[in-house]
């Protein structure tokens, strides 16, 4: 059952992360008014750029580079619970996760640096800025949960909630759960912190040389970033799930909130973004520490 | 026995090289590679021997001067041989061509030989004249390109001084007080130590040490000295050198006190330990985010080496079975990395005529490939991204520190990962990525002898990383030896009842997901290569070479953090200086080098002595 998990989990992980692409630009349109394409528009939109005639590559650094995103993506995949389904969870806990989840990022911005492109260099750069202003607030409250729960592992932090609705971090420890809802955006990249891939002013920026199938695995790539992030937002705050089915319902319940925050909000300037998330979020978690830290005596 | 003849062989091999220096260039750099070599073989047959041997007796004050070797010192002296020959075989194509080569292998040789001597010193005075002997010839190396590097080897030179004075006042103490000055037999006698005593030798040696490895506040020749040495000698002190602190400090509080006396010394918020927890916090923090700033190569890499020591310092204070084992790997993963770092930047230096400033470099990955691999590793030691070696240390490390339930020390200690990400990042992306600028089309990659040191660190790091069982077996003996507990890691895994990780699963995960990736990539049409300059630009054109977009990388964290970062020590020592100059200039204007000034003080002193006299009577 374990070892099927290893293979089941990425699996779905893919179907998932697609169908959050197709949901969010329905919801989005549907806020906007417009109809809205259909909710499979991503799948052919991903098969036609790996079908494409032409495909452009700047060297080996880009061509590895992208594949080192899409599998640490995939690897990291396999360190996060789903309802029963451990996967790889004995083998790496959450600071394993935490790490590991430096990878595709790490790729990305290699394959962004492999071409001479000024906007993809300015990508990386915000990209790492951004990376800093979140991390603040995200540590902060991850540890929150560490010392509350006395343990790293993130498969004891999630069986942890599970005996009631009460358990759940999101009742234990309400303000690191507020803090790392506030940053969500910004670690999934979505508005107000789009400034990374900020298409009318750096266009794409990192993805500013990838076409064909370097965008189409660019895009599933951030499509399983975007699962990973909530799926461990779900194992932290929210209890994880039982099955498969109540976790993938809480991930979704959590999509849907950070895209109507998307829908409606511009964009901040990266300073700005900077200094709200070192801010607000930074203190509300830092006060769920020192609560987290005083309430486990 | 095999100690002694591994000293010698070190301090003779190094005369013997510069004397075969004046015979032919050509004999000396052979001689100078056999002799590193010859050590390093030598002092790994040493593994797992115990063993003292006295070689000299100072009648007069009656105490034995002796070497030995235990599972630290045989950890340490790995480490310096391993380091020592990589640099040694780069300095050869690096440094061609350059003056008084005879002096610089001389004196390179004499410092490993020292640092050998450290490590495997028995008593503590022999301790003290290898540290000496150390701290001078890294001066001389130091100063060697003359010039700003004379000014950084006298500050360090300056700084080294007051730590020494420290070390030897707790010697001479220690000696006062118990008449030895034999380790093993001082750690027995120290055991009825007072807890006030014990606390004035751990600081007077902690101040000693803590200036080596550059903990703040005593950090500020350290910038300096590193980015004005050559390159291959950077790689030496950054790797190994500045952590004789950390192996000064381990020796003091495990080897001669021990965990039980650091109990005594305070209790709670205000012991030793907690403190020092804390001077590593904010030693990793502030250096690793000045490092963010910097925008000479060199500079970056050697502000990082103070910000890394802080992550040892809190794994050995904070003195866990984890932490400990943690710090010293540590020491270890760290040590390869930035050597590794330090040759990188040294074999960029050396294609493009010494050129550091990260604001002038761009797009060379493509020029040397073996180099950007290599930076590519160094950088991830750093930073720690699983699969190398600093992800285990660092993650014992933040593991200990959580579950032992002090979140604020965790904290510091991730943060300052992220700092690290960013500016070790941009080394990598200003010198390797982005535009190639139009003077260095023609760049080389560097020659053989410069690539296989840079082959075998980046080797080492990934070895260490995907197997830190190898280390941490080492590491377990030393903690057997010092008698704390030891750390029982198998070849790949953790423990249980130590928490879940297994790199080889980790490994294969990636393995797996990247082999996913690359199924899908090669299922695709091929794809066509263009040139770098060959992008899109949002319709409009980006001219090559006009201007560098990868200058100012990070202003926007500038605005924000710029005015919390600066080197306010170095500051106020400078301060400190000025002042004390303004004082001895004014002391200068009494004795003016008259004589007749000072045939008048003397009258002076006679009369006021005699007005005295009579005014008492």
């Amino acid at each position: 059952m374990q070892f099927l998990s290893v293979i089941v989990l990425p699996l779905l992980a893919f179907m998932v992360a697609v169908l959050f692409l197709g949901l969010s630009r329905k919801i989005t349109a549907r806020i906007q008014r417009r109809y809205g394409p259909p909710l499979y528009q991503p799948v052919i939109d991903v098969v036609k750029l790996f079908t494409q005639e032409e495909n452009i590559s700047h060297g080996p650094v880009f061509d590895l580079g992208v594949m080192l995103a899409l599998g640490g993506s995939v690897a990291i995949v396999l360190f996060i619970p789903v309802g029963g389904m451990l996967g790889l969870s004995s083998s790496g806990d959450l600071l394993v996760v935490i790490y590991l989840m430096l990878l595709p990022p790490l790729g990305m911005a290699l394959a962004a640096g492999a071409s001479a492109n000024p906007n993809a260099s300015i990508g990386v750069s915000r990209k790492l800025i951004l990376a800093l202003a979140y991390e603040v607030p995200f540590l902060l409250a991850i540890l929150a949960v560490m010392i509350y729960g006395k343990t790293t592992s993130l498969m004891e932090a999630t069986q942890s909630q599970q005996s009631s609705v009460l358990a759940w971090g999101l009742f234990r420890l309400p303000l690191s759960a507020l803090a790392t809802f506030l940053i969500l955006p910004a670690m999934i990249g979505m508005r107000p912190f789009d400034m990374v891939t900020a298409p009318q002013e750096i266009a794409s920026g990192p993805l500013v040389e990838f076409g064909g199938k370097y965008l189409a695995i660019a895009s599933l790539q951030s499509a399983l970033h975007l699962y990973i992030v909530i799926a461990l937002f779900v194992n932290l705050f929210l209890g994880g799930g039982a099955n498969a089915g109540t976790f993938l319902a809480k991930v979704l319940v959590v999509f849907v909130a950070v895209l109507l925050i998307n829908a409606v909000y511009p964009r901040f300037r990266m300073d700005q973004g900077l200094r709200f998330c070192w801010k607000w979020p930074g203190l509300l978690a830092l006060v769920g520490l020192i609560i987290a830290m005083v309430s486990r005596g | 026995m095999l100690v002694a003849v591994i000293l010698s062989t070190a301090f003779l091999g190094a005369l013997a090289v510069y004397f075969a220096g004046k015979l032919s260039p050509r004999v000396r750099n052979v001689l100078a590679v056999l002799v590193a070599l010859t050590v390093a073989i030598l002092t790994a047959f040493l593994y797992g021997h115990k063993a003292q041997v006295d070689y000299y007796t100072i009648g007069f004050l009656d105490v034995t001067l002796s070497l030995r070797t235990n599972p630290l010192a045989w950890f340490f002296a790995m480490a310096i041989t391993g380091i020592g020959l990589c640099s040694i075989i780069f300095s050869l194509e690096y440094m061609k061509g350059k003056e008084r080569l005879d002096f610089y292998y001389f004196a390179m040789l004499l410092v490993n030989a020292s640092m050998l001597g450290i490590v495997f010193s028995g008593d503590l005075i022999s301790l003290y004249i290898f540290w000496e002997v150390m701290s001078w010839s890294t001066y001389l190396v130091i100063s060697y390109k003359g010039g700003k590097a004379a000014a950084a080897g006298l500050k360090y030179m300056i700084m080294s001084v007051v730590g020494s004075c420290a070390m030897l006042l707790a010697i001479v103490s220690l000696y006062a007080h118990y008449e030895t000055i034999d380790i093993s037999r001082l750690s027995t006698a120290m055991q009825s130590a007072s807890a006030g005593y014990a606390l004035f030798i751990l600081l007077m040696c902690a101040i000693g040490f803590g200036v080596k490895n550059a903990i703040m506040p005593l950090h500020t020749w350290l910038p300096d000295a590193h980015s004005e040495a050559v390159s291959p000698f950077s790689a030496v002190l950054s790797g190994i050198l500045v952590r004789m602190g950390v192996f000064g400090l381990l020796l003091i509080m495990y080897g001669v006190l021990t965990p039980r006396m650091l109990d005594k010394l305070g209790a709670g918020m205000l012991s030793f330990s907690y403190i020092l927890c804390w001077v590593a916090a904010i030693t990793i923090i502030i250096p690793t985010f000045t490092a963010l700033l910097q925008d000479d190569s060199k500079r970056l890499v050697a502000w990082h080496t103070v910000g890394q020591g802080g992550y040892m310092i809190m794994g050995i204070a904070f003195g866990t079975t984890l932490g400990i084992a943690g710090g010293i790997f540590h020491v270890l993963n760290y040590g390869i990395s930035v050597t590794l770092l330090f040759l990188v930047v040294g074999a960029v230096e050396h294609r493009t005529r010494g050129q550091r400033d990260l604001n002038q470099l761009g797009g060379l990955a493509k020029r040397m490939p073996l180099t950007f691999f290599a930076a590519l590793c160094g950088i991830c030691g750093f930073i720690g991204v699983p699969l190398t070696g600093s992800f285990v240390s660092k993650w014992l490390i933040y593991k200990t520190l959580i579950v032992e339930g002090y979140p604020f020390l965790a904290f510091a200690a991730l943060i300052g990962t992220w700092g690290t990400i960013l500016s070790v990042y941009k080394l990598l992306h200003n010198i390797f990525l982005g535009q190639l600028p139009e003077k260095y089309k023609d760049v080389k990659e560097v020659p053989f002898s410069m690539q296989l040191p840079m082959i075998v660190l980046s080797f080492a790091i990934l070895l260490f990383g995907i197997l830190p069982g190898i280390p941490l077996k080492a590491i377990g003996r030393i903690q057997s030896s010092l008698g704390l507990e030891p750390l029982q890691a198998s070849l790949f895994a953790m423990p249980p009842e130590v928490g879940e990780l297994n790199m080889v699963n980790i490994l294969a995960a990636v393995a797996a997901g990247c082999a996913v990736a690359y199924l899908i990539f090669r299922l695709c049409r091929k794809s066509r290569r263009v040139p770098q300059s060959d992008t899109y630009a949002a319709g409009s054109y980006a001219p090559a070479d006009k201007y560098q977009y990868s200058a100012n990388f990070y202003e926007r964290v500038y605005q924000v953090i710029e005015p919390y970062v600066r080197d306010r020590v170095d500051a106020f020592y400078y301060w400190v200086v000025e002042k004390s100059e303004g004082l001895f200039d004014g002391i200068r204007k009494v004795y003016t080098g008259n004589l007749n000034t000072y045939a008048l003080y003397i009258i002076l002193f006679l009369g006021l002595l005699a007005v005295l006299k009579l005014a008492l009577r």
